[in-house]
């Protein structure tokens, strides 16, 4: 498994993740564009097994020495002072050559999914389809490529695993096994739940501001955008994201969000594209559909958790968690009833907040100052127990970890927008239908 | 109090003619002693009792200047087809788990059997007096021996006196108030380090369910086990790297053991957490209602047309009563799983549970295999492996003193080999052989622990995969799908 894809990049070429097995868990595996996109215009070559499998095939007539070019063997002729001749790249150009899998099962079969060069497919060949030869002493695991063998032997054992918690591994199942029931991860999420909700709302505030920084374009988040490309918002934020992704780290605080702009105590340089908000708005449609919409709060017997998927960098969901949050919140501190909530009105709220750095009292309590221990406390209160006005409980807890996102995200530090698979799949499997419903979402447009 | 080997061993390489153990009485007893150097030896107290049993001492005694393993072979024959049945495709008979610390250890089982036979002969005054003689040199804390007398006393105290169903509830409220998310999943965690007792079946079971749902793109675990779970971390963290396309998940967990209940809720948010750490898609259901596993539904489950399910059961199946396991069986058919895993721990209490005294005997044999691993895995002084002995005095409480006639609350632990297992699952399913590359992921997976584990295939390559201690099968994992005529609720 992970092997072919180890193989399949190289056989493209380039690597964009190191050899397999060394990713540490807890972190997805990269996501790479398919392998075998040949350019079009090459030469498609299909090969026998038997020519794919030969290792030497160009054999000296003194000696019988083999070499698998002909170049090669030129030049040992010239050790039997034999004629030789090297051959010049030819001055015409020569067109590029793929080369198909002969196994007609095989994906690469296909000159479509062709792969470009001769190793390449060699090794493929011997990976997928070929006797696994090398067995590794230490952990068992075979290898039909010998160099795939080599490799890994000098790696086995001696890799260790570091949970956060401190502890080492030097299994790599008991890490993951143990990583998952860590008081680690537990704790990343508790801060940001805090009792003090100091955290959480530092979070949803930052994140508030780097969206609400620009008045101007907050408008546009009212838009109704729901017609607009989803993967469009999800490209826009994607950058946003790595960019976010690149300046945070493992295990840091809310204090990572720092370095604002002199101007604006709100905005985040780390989210510096300025196509946020049209994704925000996605992305709020999407949380209030959700809410909406969830809410299953069923059988006596069966208690249903839905988890939101956060898979790759290039969602932009956690920014998107906070500011229901930070909305409900609001319309709870103004004593709205609801959700929907006139975009006049919000509209209004969002021009005071961007406006200046003089804060309203709602916005004291967030963010930078993380210091206001009453408001905060008022919110952690409306955070557990206000919103069921206007919510479901099922919904609270949907919010509370939806929270967790932005931790989430922090940890998986080696993503750099390499990431998911393409999917542009709804979060929570809601569909996009989910977004259009008619009740809150039109408050908001 | 604790035996003094040392002792022991010097003593045992005499020629004299009486086996057992030479234990240092408890400060309490007024025995005579019949020897000058040592303490009374509670066998010779034994021999003054006209029963037939005593023979049986006294041809023992014949043999006792046979090596110790001959010893543990001929007790080991005593119980009908264990021996000769996993000798058929393991060497040798049973371990000598016991020879290091001398020749005489094994006078905990030998006075255990002596009472239940005594027990079921309703020997009033025998029985009193073995209880009380057990009673004195048993003790939790001490070495094997002492353990398993001590717990198996109690099972036989329970037996006795007809009070094992009051025992049990004791045992169980305990064992409850004692039990948090923390301590549970430190004695489960710290398990799976030193021991691959559990891992074997987890690393099995997933590898065949890897294979059978590789390509679909939504997945349905239903989980019944009491495994917190652990089970799942490396299976998702396998979802996440496999392929490009991360399927869906959905895992429904569904609670046999009562105890297990209060901590579900830290584990489903801590699932539900890695789930996303990982990057796959997640959903995380538990059902705790159903006291009997037969009452399941499709509907009960969750499950839906376009998934493809899979039922993972880990030592589940031994928790259904007897009588129904046939129609629990049938059930998992029902839910038109593509592969459905079973990992059960090879011990026959089901066959036998007409009869006290074999029942009890194959209970001693399994229950002193899972003690001395324990002992050898852990450390001397951990307090894991006491929470784990402990565990297992419900059970064995369970086997051995309450009737199956008496509703349980659902409680059983009979416990059936991969054989036995298997005659019931040919019902419904065909067996599903483990690849290759599984059998090397088991095999690398015993290599990371201490020796004395071993991977057995049985020749008839499809019935599972035993994993052995000290070359005696304990646990027994397979994988099998549903017969090909059975109604097909997928497609």
């Amino acid at each position: 498994m992970l092997e072919t894809m180890a193989e399949e990049s190289i056989s493209n070429g380039f690597m964009m993740n190191p050899v397999s097995g060394s990713n540490p868990p807890g972190v997805a595996k990269k996501k790479r564009n398919l392998p075998g996109t040949p350019d079009p215009e090459a030469e498609v070559i299909a090969l026998s097994p038997k020519t794919l499998m030969e290792t030497n095939r160009f054999l000296c007539e003194i000696c019988g020495k083999g070499f698998q070019r002909d170049q090669n063997l030129q030049l040992h002729r010239r050790g039997h002072n034999l004629p030789w001749k090297l051959k010049q790249r030819s001055t015409k150009e020569v067109r590029k050559r793929v080369y198909v899998c002969p196994e007609k099962t095989c994906v690469h079969h296909h000159p479509s999914r062709a792969l470009g060069d001769l190793t390449g497919i060699k090794k493929h060949f011997y990976r997928k389809h070929g006797e696994k030869k090398w067995k590794c002493e230490k952990c068992e695991k075979r290898y039909a490529v010998q160099s795939d063998w080599k490799a890994h032997s000098k790696t086995c054992g001696t890799r260790e695993y570091k949970c956060d918690c401190g502890t080492l591994f030097s299994r790599r199942d008991s890490f993951i096994t143990h990583r998952a029931f860590c008081d680690a991860l537990a704790e990343e999420t508790a801060r940001v739940n805090a009792a003090s909700g100091m955290h959480s709302l530092a979070a949803a505030g930052n994140f508030n501001y780097q969206l609400m920084g620009n008045p101007l374009d907050f408008s546009t988040v009212f838009k109704p955008n729901i017609s607009s490309s989803n993967d469009d918002a999800i490209d826009q934020t994607r950058r946003g994201f790595s960019l976010w992704m690149g300046q945070a780290s493992q295990g840091q605080e809310i204090q990572q969000f720092g370095s604002l702009n002199p101007g604006s105590i709100y905005s985040d340089p780390l989210v510096s594209t300025t196509s946020n908000p049209p994704a925000l708005d996605y992305q709020l449609n999407w949380v209030f559909g959700n809410m909406v919409s969830s809410g299953n709060a069923d059988d006596h017997q069966v208690t249903t958790s839905v988890s939101l998927p956060v898979s790759n960098v290039k969602e932009n969901r956690p920014q998107l968690v906070s500011v229901p949050s930070l909305f409900s919140t609001q319309h709870q501190s103004h004593q709205t009833p609801s959700f929907s909530m006139s975009a006049t009105a919000l509209l209004q709220k969002a021009a005071q907040i961007g406006a200046t750095s003089t804060e309203t009292s709602f916005l004291g309590s967030f963010g930078t100052k993380c210091s206001n221990s009453q408001d905060g406390n008022k919110y952690s209160d409306l955070y557990v127990s206000n919103i069921p006005t206007t919510t479901t409980a099922n919904d609270i807890s949907t919010l509370n970890r939806l929270q967790m996102y932005p931790t989430k995200r922090r940890r998986m530090q080696n993503e750099d927008g390499g990431g998911g698979g393409g999917e542009t799949r709804d979060f929570l499997g809601v569909g996009i239908q989910a977004i259009c419903q008619p009740s809150s979402i039109n408050g908001w447009l | 109090m604790k035996l003094s080997s040392a002792k022991l061993s010097k003593e045992s390489k005499g020629a004299s003619p009486s086996h057992g153990g030479h234990h240092k009485k408890s400060l309490h007893s007024k025995r005579p002693s019949h020897c000058s150097v040592l303490p009374l030896r509670p066998v010779d107290q034994l021999e003054q009792w006209p029963s037939a049993t005593v023979d049986m001492y006294n041809s023992d005694n014949n043999h006792h200047h046979h090596h110790c393993h001959q010893q543990q072979q001929q007790q080991a024959q005593t119980s009908h087809t264990s021996t000769s049945r996993s000798s058929d495709y393991l060497a040798g008979g049973r371990g000598d788990s016991g020879e290091a610390s001398g020749a005489g250890d094994k006078w905990a089982l030998r006075l255990l059997k002596e009472c239940a036979r005594a027990i079921f002969d309703k020997d009033s005054s025998k029985v009193h007096h073995l209880l009380w003689m057990l009673n004195e040199l048993a003790s939790p804390y001490g070495d094997c021996d002492q353990k398993l007398a001590s717990y198996f006393l109690q099972a036989l105290f329970c037996k006795a006196t007809e009070s094992g169903r009051r025992c049990f509830k004791t045992l169980t409220s305990v064992a409850e108030k004692s039990h948090s998310f923390d301590s549970a999943r430190k004695l489960i965690l710290k398990f799976q380090e030193v021991s691959p007792w559990t891992t074997f079946g987890h690393v099995a079971a997933n590898g065949a369910i890897l294979e059978a749902l590789d390509g679909e793109s939504k997945l349905h675990i239903i989980d019944i086990s009491n495994t917190l779970c652990t089970q799942w971390p490396t299976l998702l963290e396998a979802l996440a790297t496999r392929n490009d396309d991360t399927p869906h998940l959905k895992l429904t967990v569904v609670i046999t053991e009562n105890i297990v209940r209060s901590v579900m809720k830290e584990i489903s948010q801590r699932m539900e957490k890695f789930a996303r750490l990982m990057g796959v898609p997640f959903e995380f259901n538990v059902i705790s209602g159903p006291n009997h596993l037969g009452e399941l539904t499709k509907e009960a489950l969750g499950v839906l047309e376009d998934e493809a399910v899979t039922v993972n059961c880990i030592g589940a199946l031994r928790r259904v009563s007897v009588e129904e396991r046939a129609s629990v069986i049938q059930m998992f058919r029902s839910l038109g799983p593509n592969v459905v895993t079973f990992v059960e721990e090879e011990a026959d209490f089901s066959t036998t549970r007409h009869d006290f005294v074999k029942c009890f005997e194959e209970c001693l044999k399994f229950y002193t295999s899972y003690f001395e691993m324990l002992q050898e895995s852990f450390t001397a002084t951990s307090n894991e492996k006491l929470m784990l002995e402990r565990e297992c005095s419900r059970s064995i409480v369970m086997v051995l003193a309450c009737d199956d006639d008496q509703d349980n609350e659902g409680e059983c632990e009979r416990r059936e080999r991969g054989t036995q297992w298997s005659e019931r699952l040919n019902q419904a399913f065909s067996p599903v052989g483990f690849s290759d590359d599984v059998v090397d992921d088991v095999k690398a997976l015993l290599k990371r622990y201490k020796a004395g584990w071993a991977l057995a295939q049985p020749h008839q390559k499809e019935t599972g995969l035993y994993l052995t201690w000290k070359e005696e099968p304990v646990v027994w994992v397979s994988a099998w799908k549903p017969l090909k005529h059975s109604q097909n609720y997928r497609n």
